[in-house]
């Protein structure tokens, strides 16, 4: 245990090793029997679409969550990281996706947040500042320590949780998608001090969509696929093409259904339309299409690049900062979400627990929401709760939703059930168009099936569809067009029956469709 | 119903433990923890004239609790009852002295011009909260003072009653609301509460109004998202519980006091609001928690006399009550938030 004394050249030359790491959810297998071995002084990324198990493997390496199988080892020695805390002790930092700041606080506290240094048991306001601004200095992350940190920009906020894992003592710091949030330049700074911290001996791990970056920046790639580890390559010898067939999985899981060709008149028409985002960041730009009745148009993309933010405009839940949207002959940019629905939307929201349900009430209050001033539901100037539950137990049968009766709290089912309640206050509105925002997130393969039968028979009733999906085979087995989607601009339409996984992976990623034909 | 059970055993554990506390009080000050609770029991209950009292006391705490109630249905906190309670008890008494009219319509007139008082000092909360995204919590609180302070101007100084108290005239015979017996003040403002109580949550369990303001409550952005406006219900859900609240002064006046005068209900629309927490929102569940506190204030009245410890003992125990069970429903939401985390963290 003297490492003092330990030379260096006996230190194995791996930073961390994960040994067959298997971690299930239930059914759902996120990571399956996963190797891993990031070697010292390395910037090592893990790619793989969303789903793939990038972030369950970052949470079981930093003792969020505890593997089912396998083996943690940190310079050689197994450790079981019991929590985050052992994982911090062994030299371990990690960089979340979402930063966990005190924005009344400066630079400073936000660093030294519980393990402040104390002189004569008050906090040390200057030492504290000294040693934010010798570490900021040496690793080239310029902040201000005294700064209140609700001033500043995102940017300079992931420095700063940078900031915190190094004086935490960390050597390998893992960044969970740190590019998402970060301008180009900002992001070409935060590479720089990466490489810093590699020439220092330090060891990164970073998980990134984005393969130009993983190109740049890394030295190592690991490709995950469906919870497996399908390769992993110095970064050199891959090409983004590869990458991109390594990502996306090949054996498309369902089968096309047949299709009648029903397609009839434009039921939603979206012209040059532009929105912000919650950070008041353009989220959407300049998005136009089509969704015709009887038809299904697909938007894919990587999360985070403005599908989520499409939604809300459409339903009316997010204000437009430019352009026109018609639903019918309605404009309805200018509308509440009541009147848009008015107009003719159903919507299956992605949000599933914060939008699309009240957890804690019933079933059949959940199936009430949006038609309470509607017969059966309404009766004279009542709800006429009798036909509530009449109605909701019609719909547990219809869509064969596990639950005790139409009284079941809603939270207490299944996500796969409570999709389906969703859905069955969404599909039995009747309504000419229907939203859907990622119809199967989280939920098992059964369900899936039974959701997509369901989604396939509204489209042979003629109804126009809006289906958002980071699901590249969900979208190939339903969709009619698929839009891709990249920072808030749509790259490419393809044909649904002509569709080439590479080809829309690479729009995924950012290039543009007439290069990716070009390519062809 | 589990999670109802589950809110009202963490309720009653919650006053429990307050009560437990309150009495290594009551042994600090040399008493008795088991005197003086048996003496606010009697004191509150002890022959058919102290239940009439206890009820006379509870009657306004009901009112001001079902205000609460509305509001906090809706997902908001009416801080302000305090203050809509001492304005529509001044309304109804300046409509009760400055107008006559025949006995019945009088009460009436009264009792809606209580309604206006109460709704009108509120839409200025509301407006700001609609407009400008306020905090309805802060500028309820502080229109508290404003409506102690303005009534208090217009007792001494535009409609002071000649002599020495700084009180308005007495109010005209035909505005007192009826006394239901011979032998205590106790009226049909009683009555009133009950019915309201039972209204309200009639309301919100069988309207679809009701439905889409029980939503906007427990789930914000599912009712956004299922097309309920949620700024509009969110304001006329405060103007209905300011309403309510200046009810409850006209009722105080109308039945009790049968004038306005400084400090004329002190705390009664804070009793209220706890009462309303107690009760997690339910209105029925109200009329349990006002009576409690309705008992607590009028069996404090014999503590004095029969024990050495102060009536003040009976602020400290509410005030340890609300700290428990705030801390209680703290824990509970915190719970849940970690259940939810649970559910989808992949």
């Amino acid at each position: 245990m003297d490492s003092a004394s330990t030379p260096a050249a006996a230190v194995p030359p791996y930073a961390i090793e994960l040994v067959g790491i298997t971690k299930r959810f239930g059914t759902f297998t996120a990571n399956d029997g996963i190797d891993l071995r990031v070697r010292r002084g390395s910037i090592h990324a893990i790619i793989g679409e969303n789903g793939a198990g990038k972030t369950t493997l970052m949470n079981v390496l930093f003792g969020l969550l505890q593997p089912d199988e396998g083996e943690i080892r940190v310079d050689g020695k197994p450790v079981v990281m019991a929590d985050p805390s052992v994982a911090i002790a062994q030299g371990l930092g990690m960089v979340h996706q979402h930063f966990k700041l005190v924005p009344s606080l400066s630079v400073a506290e936000n660093v030294f947040l519980g393990m402040e240094i104390r002189t004569r048991g008050l906090i040390d306001h200057k030492k504290q500042e000294d040693r934010t601004r010798e570490l900021s200095r040496r690793f080239g992350l310029a902040v201000d320590p005294t700064e209140r940190v609700g001033l500043l920009s995102v940017g300079i906020e992931q420095r700063i949780e940078i900031l915190k894992v190094l004086v935490r003592g960390a050597r390998t710091v893992i960044l969970d998608e740190p590019t998402a949030v970060l301008t180009p330049q900002e992001s070409r700074e935060l590479f720089a001090t990466l490489r810093g911290f590699a020439n220092d001996g330090m060891t990164v791990i970073f998980i990134s969509h984005h393969l130009e970056e993983v190109i740049e920046v890394s030295d190592t790639v690991t490709v995950l696929r469906r919870g497996k580890a399908v390769a992993t390559r110095p970064t050199s010898e891959l090409s983004k093409s590869e990458m991109v067939r390594l990502m996306v999985d090949r054996e498309v899981s369902f089968a096309r259904p047949a299709r009648p060709a029903t397609q009839g008149a434009t039921v939603l028409s979206v012209r040059d339309l532009w929105a912000r985002d919650d950070r008041r960041h353009p989220a959407l730009r300049d998005v136009s299409f089509d969704v015709r009745a009887g038809e299904i148009v697909g938007i894919a993309g990587v999360a985070g690049n403005g599908q989520t933010e499409l939604a809300e405009v459409i339903a009316g839940l997010r204000p437009a900062s430019h352009g026109a949207a018609t639903l019918g002959a309605r404009d309805i940019l200018a509308l509440s979400p009541a009147s848009i629905r008015n107009a003719g939307l159903a919507h299956v929201p992605g949000d599933r627990m914060v939008r699309g349900v009240d957890g804690n009430a019933s079933i059949a209050s959940n199936l009430v929401m949006g038609r309470q001033f509607r017969a059966p539901w309404r009766k004279g100037w009542l709800l006429d709760w009798k036909a509530a539950d009449v109605e909701a137990t019609r719909m547990i049968e219809r869509f064969d939703i596990r639950a005790r009766g139409p009284a079941d709290t809603v939270k207490r089912l299944s996500g796969g059930n409570i999709q389906k309640v969703v859905l069955a206050r969404e599909f039995t509105n009747d309504a000419p168009f229907l939203l859907i925002d990622q119809p199967t997130r989280g939920v098992d393969i059964g369900a899936q099936e039974a959701i997509h039968d369901e989604i396939m028979r509204q489209r042979e009733k003629g109804i126009a569809i809006l289906l958002i999906s980071v699901q590249l085979d969900e979208l190939m087995k339903l969709a009619d067009r698929i839009l891709v989607m990249f920072n808030g601009r749509l790259m490419g339409s393809v044909d649904g029956e002509e569709a080439d996984e590479d080809q829309i992976g690479l729009m995924m990623a950012g290039v543009a469709q007439s290069q990716v034909e070009a390519a062809a | 119903m589990s999670t109802r059970m589950r809110a009202f055993a963490g309720q009653l554990i919650a006053v429990l433990f307050a009560l437990a506390l309150g009495s290594v009080v009551i042994l600090l000050v040399d008493e008795s923890p088991i005197r003086v609770f048996t003496t606010l029991l009697r004191g509150a209950f002890g022959d058919i004239n102290r239940v009439a009292g206890t009820l006379l006391q509870t009657t306004p705490i009901l009112i001001s609790g079902i205000a609460a109630c509305i509001a906090l249905r809706g997902g908001m906190f009416n801080v302000g009852v305090e203050g809509q309670l001492f304005l529509g008890g001044f309304a109804a008494a300046l409509v009760g002295f400055a107008f006559a009219l025949p006995p019945g319509l009088h009460v009436l007139v009264a009792l809606v011009a209580a309604i206006l008082a109460g709704a009108a000092w509120i839409a200025i909360p509301a407006w700001f909260r609609v407009r400008f995204n306020t905090n309805e919590v802060v500028s309820t609180i502080l229109s508290n003072y404003v409506a102690v302070l303005l009534t208090s101007y217009f007792t001494i100084f535009l409609f002071k009653r000649p002599g020495g108290w700084s009180e308005t005239p007495p109010i005209l015979s035909s505005a007192y609301l009826p006394e239901l017996f011979s032998f205590s003040r106790l009226n049909w403002g009683l009555v009133i509460g009950l019915i309201l109580a039972f209204a309200a949550a009639w309301y919100f369990r069988n309207t679809p109004g009701g439905y889409a303001v029980s939503m906007t409550g427990s789930a914000p952005k599912f009712a956004e998202y299922g097309g309920v406006d949620v700024k509009k219900r969110g304001f006329w859900v405060l103007i209905v519980s300011g309403a309510v609240g200046g009810l409850a002064g006209g009722v105080e006046t109308l039945g009790v006091h049968h004038r306005f005068m400084e400090g004329f209900a002190p705390g009664f629309g804070f009793d209220g609001l706890i009462a309303a927490l107690l009760a997690n929102g339910s209105p029925i569940a109200t009329i349990a928690t006002a009576l409690f506190f309705g008992a607590l204030r009028s069996g404090s009245l014999l503590l004095e006399t029969d024990t050495n410890a102060s009536r003040e003992i009976i602020t400290v125990i509410q005030a340890l009550i609300i700290l428990s069970v705030s801390a209680q429903v703290l824990l509970r939401r915190r719970g849940d938030a970690q259940a939810g985390e649970r559910r989808w963290k992949f």
